[in-house]
């Protein structure tokens, strides 16, 4: 009596148990689900026959990769592809590096370039082989120069580049026209050197009664005035790297940070450049005609477009110094390190293929292809503001690499910050740069984790 | 209340050991009571103590999190690094700053809440529900409906405060000045249910010839509730508080969520900075030692609590 | 409220604090009944609008919803669609099922094994229960948040992240549910057990048929305080599960972002989405939930 009690009561246990954990298995054991379950519960791989992609991409960006991943669908079936989009930044890059260390990877992510170099020094990515170039009619040659040459690591390839993102200068066709700064077929004069620059700030200024060249850097945008910063900075031919070694030395030229900075302050001083505005009131204060430039990545066309009744145009941010030069990242494909059958490799290229194919799409939020067939072709040098400043992307300036560092990086946080408070005037150039050492310090004398 | 329970079988214990472990089915009991502990024991040192202990040793490693192993030995180099940089300190300072701007509303609001709900004949269900409901939300749920009502310009925020003449803003959330107080409306908001439920359950336990007894002598309401029902809930309101402090030591959600410590590091607490170490700067060991002088500042504040439940509970026996 | 008429002495009325079905006059007392109630509704509906708001703009279609708050409310032609895009498309089922089967086993494993302990720490005389019970304290000041670094470390080695155990075992060692349960043991009168003992059975039987079937009320209570904390943890499955297939409802809210555009009535489909569960359990379980709730607050 007692013993049958006892084993009723321990099935009733165990059925109790077991069956929590098998109700949702079974409801789902008919679809995709039984997998998903399987995999949590025993760790199994997921389905294969899905390619698995994520990337970090908001906005217009977002809207045209899922036109983009729409094409793959159709030529390699509704169930083909599964797109994850993350929130930009630190947080993807952290879900890209947690995913691959505990082994469920995407088959492909996006990277920056700047921040594949971290992930690949970490030990996060395969290296691309030109097997797998050649598999789906690719080479090195296909690609422009600047991007492909900055990718190579280790005498690898880690990221095959979708394109070249510089930061450019968008002006208020009205306001400069005004200003006596535009031609008859719209386009902007050349501003090539310090004075006529200046000239032009001062005309433009007159024109809209206040300033005349907008650069977003309060609420929390560091990126940006980074961008000014390393634009001009490279501009000069005495410059050298920032940092060196992977991020362990501080090599910046301070003459030429000073020279920079103090540049800018005085062009704050003069009114002709904003003290302190943040990324969307800077933003409108071109559109709304209140200055007449405005210097950000080429991505704000999307924005740019969608305002009723704009004239704008964008070209590549006036040489002032000795050579030119442009801050830039590149969007790249990258192979998370994983177990992969050859035939999940060979559709992880056919899919980087396809979305090369696709960069004319791309092109159209504003990104400089790197796909030179798509570069190259006619109908990209038709696109218009596009063609007018694609040159930039031949002047690329890329971050230097370094395993705190990259596009939205904790170093461009801190330096971005500081370059930030030079422009609002509350800061010298050689208050700023010592506080940069300071805050770097940690980060400098810390051996690299990866 | 732990201390209670806590106190007596050690004594007890202590007394008996001697004549316990003689007889054979003592010996047994103690076999099986091994046996008890068994399953709950695995995990509680599996994920508990163990990685506790852990976290102390890797804390005095370069440990990353791509690489297997402890890495190289830092000796006190993390805690060196932790403790000068300015945003260890500024987390710490959000913290502070977090605690100061919930923890009055969370006491007074709940404390008015209990006593007048507990005075209701009828509908106590209703209140129960509107104020206690938001506490068994996700964190999640809670941080996408706040950060939808303090929408600049648009935003349900933005238009109550139209209608009190105040112009909105560029959105509570986006300035470093009020993004705390924003964080700190929404915590309110969700946890106050908490509070409220622990002064019900105090309120029930004051016995009534108190205010009988305070209403023969023609005491009025408020001085029922200032000389009666305050001084009486004065346990639970110390608990609260120091429940307050600990979980405001421990908040992550909210920020994360919300602002993701922004605008720029003006709302970062200690967890983000443990979880931005480990996981986005790779570097494990230097976050395992910001998570031990946290883990110390957290230990600090419950022993504080142990103290005055254990003085409380003697000067009342 | 009869009873205050037959105490002639009374001067005032036990008032304010003094809990319901209690004492009250007909004068001031019912004055500040009055304002007591009124401002009590008043908060109480302050309390619901946000809830009610993000319920109402979750029924609205995105593109007013775009629009802003007053254009929510003005709006009255309801819509599931938001709903409808997160069932027919994306991951909720598979985040669905990660909370459910994560937040169940969870709960499952807790509620045994520690009623386990607290039972041999409640009845069982044995070498070292004061080295257990010192461990338990210990354990109830550790707050499992700080550990989050080792014990993500602990799940690589173990080859267990991005599967539901990196969930489910390091939620297990709930050392305040050992607490509640032995609170609750403390209070059973032994004189049940030794009926059954004197019958020869033996300790697992007295705990299993004896003081289990005894101790429903905080069963409960203890399987639905860890199934509705494991269902809202966002902090560990955040950092452990980084697949969206395996993410939890909050999780997958939190990370992965929706396609293109600001569609407010989607993300608080969303948020009622990853609640409903809740709101549903707390319907049902509403006392036992506030008194479970009561009952960790006094001792945690």
């Amino acid at each position: 009596m007692a013993m049958s009690d006892r084993a009723m009561t321990r099935r009733g246990f165990l059925a109790a148990g077991l069956g929590a954990a098998a109700v949702p298995l079974l409801a789902g054991c008919s679809s995709n689900l039984g997998n998903t379950v399987a995999s949590g519960l025993f760790g199994a791989r997921l389905p294969s026959e899905t390619l698995v992609f994520w990337n970090l991409f908001g906005g217009g960006d977002g809207s045209r990769m899922e036109t983009m991943e729409a094409g793959y669908r159709k030529k390699y079936g509704p169930n083909s592809l599964q797109a994850t989009t993350f929130a930009w930044g630190n947080p993807y890059y952290t879900k890209v590096t947690l995913a691959t260390v505990g082994n469920k990877p995407p088959d492909v992510a996006i990277s920056h370039l700047t921040r594949a170099k971290p992930l690949w020094s970490g030990g996060l990515l395969e290296p691309i082989t030109a097997d797998d170039l050649s598999s789906v009619g690719l080479s090195p040659a296909d690609f422009s120069p600047a991007p492909w040459k900055e990718q190579r690591t280790d005498g690898k390839n880690i990221a095959v580049p979708l394109d070249t993102h510089p930061i450019v200068m968008f002006f208020n066709t009205d306001v400069c026209r005004k200003a006596g700064l535009v031609d008859s077929d719209g386009k902007l004069k050349a501003l090539d050197d310090m004075d006529a620059f200046e000239s032009a700030l001062a005309a433009i200024s007159k024109v809209t009664g206040g300033v005349a060249l907008t650069i977003p850097n309060v609420g929390g945008e560091t990126a940006t005035p980074w961008r000014v910063f390393w634009t001009f900075y490279n501009q000069n031919k005495a410059a050298t790297p920032f940092l060196s070694d992977n991020g362990s030395k501080l090599t910046v030229d301070e003459d030429v940070f000073a020279k920079v900075n103090e540049r800018l302050q005085s062009w704050v001083k003069k009114g002709w450049v904003n003290k302190a505005l943040d990324y969307a009131t800077a933003e409108s204060y071109m559109f709304t005609g209140k200055s007449g430039l405005y210097l950000e990545g080429e991505w704000e066309i999307t924005t740019a477009q969608s305002v009723k009744g704009l004239k704008f145009g964008m070209v590549p941010i006036p040489n002032l110094y000795d050579q030119p030069a442009a801050q830039a990242d590149s969007h790249t494909f990258v192979l998370p390190r994983k177990d992969r059958t050859p035939q999940e490799r060979h559709q992880a290229m056919l899919f980087i293929r396809s979305m090369l194919d696709q960069s004319m799409t791309w092109a159209k939020g504003g990104h400089i292809p790197a796909f030179q067939r798509v570069a190259n072709s006619a109908a990209y040098k038709a696109l218009e503001p596009q063609a007018d400043y694609a040159s930039a992307a031949k002047h690329a300036v890329y971050d230097d690499p370094a395993w705190y560092g990259g596009s939205g990086s904790t170093f461009e946080g801190i330096v971005g910050a500081e370059l930030g408070l030079i422009q609002q005037l509350a800061s010298t150039p050689q208050a700023a740069m010592q506080s940069i050492k300071d805050q770097l310090s940690v980060y400098l004398n810390t051996p690299s984790p990866l | 209340m732990t201390t209670a329970t806590v106190t007596t079988p050690r004594s007890r214990s202590a007394r008996e050991t001697k004549v316990r472990f003689n007889s054979p089915l003592q010996r047994k009991d103690s076999r099986s009571a091994w046996l008890f502990i068994a399953p709950f024991g695995v995990f509680y040192l599996a994920f508990l103590l163990g990685p506790t202990i852990y976290m102390f040793v890797m804390s005095f490693f370069n440990t990353s999190t791509v690489h297997a192993g402890l890495g190289s030995f830092a000796g006190f180099a993390n805690y060196a690094e932790m403790l000068s940089r300015p945003d260890f300190w500024s987390s710490l300072l959000h913290t502070l700053q977090f605690t100061l701007y919930t923890t009055p509303p969370l006491v007074i609001l709940a404390f008015i809440f209990a006593v007048l709900t507990n005075r209701m004949n009828r509908g106590q269900w209703f209140y129960r529900l509107a104020f206690f409901l938001p506490f068994i939300l996700p964190s999640a749920t809670i941080s996408l409906i706040w950060v939808f009502i303090f929408t600049p310009t648009t935003g349900l925020w933005a238009m109550v405060e139209t209608w009190f003449g105040i112009t909105p803003g560029s959105g509570v959330l986006s300035s470093p000045n009020t993004a705390m107080i924003g964080i700190a409306i929404a915590t309110v908001w969700w946890t106050l249910g908490f509070n409220f439920v622990l002064y019900l359950a105090g309120l029930q336990e004051i016995p009534r010839e108190l205010y009988e007894a305070a209403a023969v002598d023609g005491a009025s309401a408020w001085e029922q509730i200032r000389f009666i029902t305050i001084p009486q809930l004065g346990r639970t309101t110390a608990l609260v508080v120091l429940l307050q402090i600990i979980a405001s030591l421990k908040i992550f959600d909210q920020v994360y969520l919300m602002t993701s410590g922004g605008p720029g590091t003006s709302t970062q607490v200690l967890l983000q900075l443990i979880t931005g170490t480990g996981f986005t700067d790779n570097r494990l060991g230097a976050a395992s030692a910001a998570s031990v002088l946290l883990f110390i500042v957290i230990i600090i504040v419950a022993i504080i609590r142990q103290l005055i439940g254990r003085a409380a509970a003697r000067k009342e026996a | 409220m009869a009873i205050s008429t037959p105490r002639p002495r009374m001067k005032s009325p036990v008032s304010a604090a003094a809990p319901a079905r209690s004492v009250q006059t007909k004068t001031s007392g019912r004055a500040f009944n009055i304002v007591a109630l009124i401002v009590l509704i008043v908060f109480a509906i302050i309390w619901l609008i946000p809830s009610l708001f993000a319920l109402k703009t979750s029924l609205t279609d995105n593109g007013t919803a775009a629009l802003g708050a007053s254009a929510i409310l003005a709006d009255w032609n309801p819509t599931l669609a938001s709903y409808a895009s997160y069932f027919t498309s994306g991951n909720i089922w598979n985040w669905y099922i990660a909370s459910a089967i994560t937040s169940v086993v969870t709960a499952v494993l807790t509620v045994f094994f520690a009623s386990m302990t607290a039972y041999a720490l409640s009845r069982l005389k044995f070498r070292g229960s004061n080295l257990v019970m010192l461990l338990i304290i210990l354990g109830i000041m550790i707050p499992s948040q700080v550990l989050i670094v080792p014990i993500f470390q602990e799940l690589n080695a173990m080859s267990l992240l991005n599967t539901y155990w990196s969930v489910i075992f390091p939620q297990v060692p709930a050392v305040i549910a050992v607490f509640i349960f032995k609170s609750f043991f403390d209070g059973i009168p032994r004189e049940l057990e030794e009926a059954a003992r004197i019958d020869g059975a033996g300790r697992w039987r007295v705990y299993w048929s004896v003081v289990m079937p005894l101790s429903q009320p905080v069963i409960a209570a203890v399987t639905i305080l860890t199934f509705v904390g494991v269902w809202n943890n966002l902090l560990l499955p955040l950092f452990v599960l980084s697949n969206p297939d395996l993410m939890t409802v909050p999780v997958g809210l939190a990370t992965v972002q929706g396609s293109f555009g600001q569609r407010y009535a989607d993300i608080q489909a969303g948020a009622v989405l990853a609640a409903l569960p809740l709101v549903i359990l707390y319907l049902i379980f509403q006392r036992r939930i506030v008194e479970g709730v009561t009952g960790s607050g006094l001792k945690g």
